[in-house]
């Protein structure tokens, strides 16, 4: 019979008539006892042992308990006091006896509950008197905390609860385990038991050589923790922005890309914004502190400021509101990506605008609005549009539903909404998955007459626009977006996160 | 978005319907676009609404539209006016920049206390709006009796007042909320209204006044007299605008009309008389009358209505949501012959301000039809989807990135001077990686969003900064925007995505860089060589330019422990950037 080293050692250490407890046979073998339990079940399973099983209760003295080792329990030193003062004959003021016997703060609760416990003598009205019969030289407890602190062991459970109760002893109970061989192993051992070697790690020689076949792998603790890893992974909002262009690639988008810095002209005009619009004010936009402009196409520019001043098509007004190219030309960080969606109408981005057409993009647009934990000065807008002939506000209603229900965000709502730009125009409401609270999640509509002729567009656009941040956190529950984007970002939070996909 | 405070009684008074509750109203209040946002302290419902239906900031008008909705009325309305009596004279003394004005005369208002407020909440509201924060518009509303119209001329024996300039400092009146006399520069220096408004005629070498035969009563935009307020009492009032542009005050004096119309009042025509034609609007002329209660027509044809709405409509129908919707509409001819015969001539109120397009009128069509009636369709619309190559190129660097360990950040494109450049040690334009000339942002929010960012390094040390309590390694890497000035570029300014990472760990050295950013070379078969250079964000001697396919495009070494420490760091750093484009 073959068997690994440590199930032999603790065969040659056991007894057939005798059971050894584990902790023997740890000591015996030179095994730590968790590898000694582990061989005796896997012996236990050849059936070459029994391991019998009991339950021990051990006691252990608290703090407190070898506090009075030295000092004496606090109602003894308080019946020496006591005995000392006379009490015995005359009972004596408790206030008198606790100075005498130099207790202090809980110890004097202490003593006086168990002085009367045990019959040490009694106390009324605040005077002390002591039983001149009392022995404390035998006090059970005293002399059980004596036995425990020698490492003797103290038998009477009740007397073991008793000072459990005090909170002098805490007793704890452990599993002792004893193997015996049985008669299989003895016949085993007299035919004579070899050692398997075993290995600790399986190396390249051990392959080449073939000795990989002998050897017996030790085992490991496999359910043990391993040390952690912090993989690489792609930021969450990028993930989220990911996701969304997949479902807008899947419904036939094109993606668009342009310049974060831009004219105010693509911006804001060619949306039909008017020059005094208060959402064009130093308040709301990042100016930057750079020259003009250089190059715009002027026949729009001209087509732009004549929607501005006049409108557009013989009933079409204009807004009663200054315009000037110098404005139009001044360079500011862009507010929404809209202005990408005017550099590939107007075809300066060399965009193809025959109808149909489909467009996003999912890119950075900045805010100067207020810095809170749901409002950041730049975020992610998703942007996108349809160019076709004849497209109607249920066309809109049924692309909004589609992209929306890819995100489990069903029953959207359409409020008619006013933008500058748009007409009709609806806000989009949407229910929370999981709260079920009704929330913004996007402004939509079709884009008006006074956008569309000067960038020479003859069919419809509809077009909507979404912050991404929102998305991310409908879908993540997140409460503060600065934990996420920017570099106040906490790596925990980032690499705790569950990936939703 | 504006927010307009409507008193439910009033609402019920106004429109003639006692039995409503306030439940009720508020449901038919949000099918206007009148979204309930709350209660005031005496239980006034605070409505918010897009800025669109400015003649609905008032009770008055948000009873008006409720009245359309329910039926009550129809079609379009126009309040008659009486001829005029009064005549506002303007003078050449008018300051450039405040040229127009316009007003009107209502007489036999019934006001309360309640009307007053509303009054004054629409005089606010519209102020805030379409005023333009009194720059482009502003209405004084004054008590017609304490007025003394001045003899126009001789031959005219009617009632005047000038609109005219006036030295800041030559005339005094008591202005409201006072009890003195102050001078014109007195309200703007000691009066708290005056104070706030005191930019918009601060450039002004005359100050904007209005004048009765007793003198001055009224300082626009800034403030009104005293001895002209209107109270609860009062019965007949005087309105006056000015402003930048006369279009806009005259619709503004329309809405105002409407307003005290519902009030009770009869509308009264004063004639506007400019001095100096060629400050007058070319448009109307030197000699106008107000209140402008014109009707617009604009003309839509009935294919359009259809295809925007998505359904089919029969002309009735359509003839009565205009109807329900304030507007009159009939069948007119289709000229053009576009339109199979069928073109509405829509008449178009004078106090809405909205309709500038005939697209408008579908959207009104569509809100009295119930949008919400309309069924979504998905479009029969084929097209081909597709991702740009910029942004195919950086996911594939990403992934590249986040395969060889690196956590993917995302941090903002604005940044302050001083953590873009002082706590890395270098200077804009000492022509290191990094040190691009800054685009500046001209006015920030705050002290530490100054600039765009000139490189990605600067943000990921802020990271490791604010991470120091977090688990070790930290190897971060981001892709995004850096930006330089740039008179090359259209814009200016030169745009252009960067790639950052950085190795924070006990034993990071230059080495872990070089092969990470071997391995990402690697990846796109680019060619990458490591020359040594100096760079002040780095240790000398241990810092090399990183060279793509034989152009510069980047650095790469052990960051310099003064950065380090500038940044609470207490570990080593390696790091490299470089362009993204080099990896094309």
């Amino acid at each position: 019979m073959r068997l690994p080293e440590s199930q032999l050692a603790v065969v040659e250490a056991a007894s057939a008539t005798d059971p050894t407890a584990v902790d023997r046979l740890a000591d015996e073998t030179d095994l730590d006892p968790a590898a000694v339990t582990r061989a005796a079940f896997d012996l236990r399973e050849e059936d070459l042992v029994t391991v019998d099983e009991r339950i021990e209760t051990d006691a252990e003295l608290t703090d407190e308990a070898r506090d009075y080792l030295d000092d004496g329990l606090p109602e003894v030193r308080l019946y020496r006091a006591a005995i000392e003062a006379g009490a015995d004959d005359e009972p004596v003021s408790m206030g008198q006896l606790i100075g005498a016997s130099d207790l202090g703060g809980p110890q004097v609760d202490i003593a006086l509950s168990n002085f009367a416990r045990k019959g040490y003598g009694s106390i009324d009205s605040g005077e002390v008197a002591a039983d001149p019969d009392a022995d404390p030289d035998s006090d059970p407890e005293a002399a059980a905390i004596e036995a425990l602190s020698a490492g003797e062991s103290v038998d009477d459970t009740d007397l073991l609860d008793q000072l459990e109760r005090r909170e002098l002893v805490e007793q704890s109970e452990r599993t002792v385990r004893e193997v015996t061989l049985t008669d299989k192993a003895v016949t085993a051992l007299m035919e004579g038991i070899e050692a398997a070697e075993t290995v600790d790690r399986l190396t390249p020689e051990m392959l080449t050589s073939g000795e990989w076949a002998e050897v017996e792998f030790a085992e490991y603790n496999v359910e043990a923790d391993a040390p952690a890893v912090e993989g690489g992974r792609k930021h969450i909002l990028r993930q989220t922005a990911d996701r969304v262009k997949d479902v807008l690639v899947g419904m036939g988008f094109q993606e668009m890309e342009g310049p974060h810095a831009d004219a105010d002209f693509w911006i804001n005009d060619c949306l039909f914004m008017p020059q005094d619009h208060p959402a064009r004010t130093h308040w709301d936009r990042f100016a930057l502190d750079v020259p003009g402009i250089q190059e715009l196409p002027d026949q729009l520019v001209d087509r732009v400021e004549s929607a501005h001043r006049e409108g557009v098509g013989e009933d079409g007004e204009g807004y009663h509101s200054p315009w000037s190219r110098d404005f139009a030309e001044a360079v500011a960080l862009r507010g929404h990506t809209t202005s990408l969606s005017m550099r590939y109408l107007s075809g300066f981005a060399g965009a193809n605008v025959e109808p149909p057409q489909r467009y996003f993009s999912v890119e950075k647009v900045y805010r100067n609005d207020t810095l809170d934990p749901t409002h950041l000065l730049e975020f992610f807008q998703i942007e996108g549009w349809v160019l076709a002939e004849d497209l109607s506000v249920r066309d809109l209603m049924g692309t909004f539903e589609e992209f929306y229900k890819q995100f489990g965000i069903e029953d959207i709502q359409f409020k008619p909404h006013y933008n500058p730009y748009t007409e009709p125009s609806f806000e989009l409401f949407g229910t929370h998955p999981t709260t079920g609270e009704l929330v913004e999640i996007g402004n939509s509509g079709m884009f008006r007459p006074e956008v569309l002729e000067p960038l020479g567009i003859e069919a419809d656009v509809m077009a909507w626009g979404l912050a991404l941040e929102r998305l991310l956190m409908l879908m993540y529950g997140f409460e503060d977006i600065r934990d996420v984007h920017g570099t106040l970002c906490d790596l925990e939070l980032l690499r705790e996160t569950e990936v939703v996909y | 978005m504006p927010v307009v405070d409507v008193d439910p009684d009033e609402l019920r008074d106004l429109t003639g319907h006692d039995e409503k509750s306030d439940e009720e109203l508020k449901e038919d209040l949000f099918n206007l676009g009148l979204e309930y946002e709350g209660e005031t302290d005496d239980g006034e419902l605070q409505l918010e609404f897009a800025p669109d239906r400015l003649d609905r900031l008032s009770v008055e008008g948000v009873a008006r539209s409720l009245r359309y909705q329910y039926g009550d009325d129809r079609g379009i309305y126009v309040p008659d006016t009486n001829d005029a009596d009064w005549t506002f004279h303007v003078d050449e003394t008018v300051p450039e920049g405040r040229p127009y004005v316009t007003g009107a005369i209502v007489r036999d208002v019934n006001l309360s206390e309640d009307a007053l407020d509303s009054l004054i909440q629409l005089q606010e509201k519209l102020h805030a709006t379409m005023g333009r924060k009194r720059a482009k518009a502003a209405i004084g509303i004054h008590d017609l009796t304490m007025l003394k119209g001045q003899p126009y001329d001789e031959e005219t024996d009617g009632p005047s007042i000038t609109y005219r300039g006036v030295d800041p400092e030559g005339v005094s009146f008591v202005p409201l909320d006072a009890d003195a006399e102050m001078t014109p520069a007195e309200v703007l220096e000691q009066h708290a209204t005056g104070e706030k408004y005191a930019d918009l005629v601060a450039d002004f070498d005359r100050y904007p006044a209005i004048y009765d035969e007793l003198g001055l009563f009224s300082f626009p935009p800034v403030i009104n007299g005293r001895r002209t307020e209107v109270e609860a009492e009062s019965r007949d009032l005087l309105i006056e605008l000015t402003g930048t542009d006369q279009w806009t005050i005259d619709h503004i004096c329309n809405i105002i009309c409407y307003a005290l119309s519902a009030r009770g009042g009869t509308i009264e025509d004063v004639d506007i008389e400019y001095a100096d034609a060629a400050a007058a609007d070319d448009e109307y002329g030197a000699n106008l009358v107000r209140p402008d209660f014109s009707v617009r027509t604009k003309s839509l044809g009935h294919d359009r209505i259809e295809t925007v709405l998505g359904v089919d409509l029969d002309q009735n129908t359509v003839i009565d949501l205009f109807e329900r919707s304030g507007l009159s509409a009939s069948v007119g001819d289709d000229e053009a012959g576009d339109n199979d015969g069928v073109v509405y001539e829509v008449e178009i109120p004078p106090y809405r301000v909205d309709v500038l397009h005939p697209m408008d009128l579908v959207d009104d069509l569509g809100r009295a039809y119930g949008f919400n009636e309309l069924e979504p369709r998905y479009p029969d619309v084929g097209t081909v989807g597709g991702r740009h190559e910029r942004t195919r190129l950086e996911d594939a660097a990403r992934a590249s990135l986040v395969g060889l360990g690196f956590e993917d950040l995302l941090n903002f494109h604005m940044i302050s001077a001083e953590a873009n450049y002082d706590r890395l040690g270098i200077e804009p334009g000492s022509g290191v990686v990094g040190a691009g000339e800054p685009v500046e942002i001209t006015g920030p929010y705050s002290e530490d969003y100054t600039q765009l960012r000139s490189w990605v390094l600067p943000s990921l040390l802020m990271v490791l900064e604010n991470n120091t309590h977090r688990a070790y390694p930290q190897e971060l890497a981001e892709i995004g925007l850096a930006a330089a000035v740039d008179e090359i570029e259209n814009t200016n300014v030169a745009e252009w995505r960067s790639i950052g990472a950085v190795i924070a760990r006990h034993d990071a050295t230059y080495e872990d860089a070089k092969a990470r950013l071997a391995a990402l070379c690697d990846d796109f078969d680019a060619t990458l060589e490591t020359p040594p250079t100096e760079h002040p964000s780095f240790i000398s001697g241990r810092v090399a330019d990183v060279v793509v396919d034989g152009e510069t495009v980047g650095v790469i070494g052990e960051v310099h422990p003064q950065v380090l420490v500038d940044h609470d760091l207490e570990l080593p750093v390696a790091a490299f950037e470089l362009r993204l484009d080099a990896l094309r």
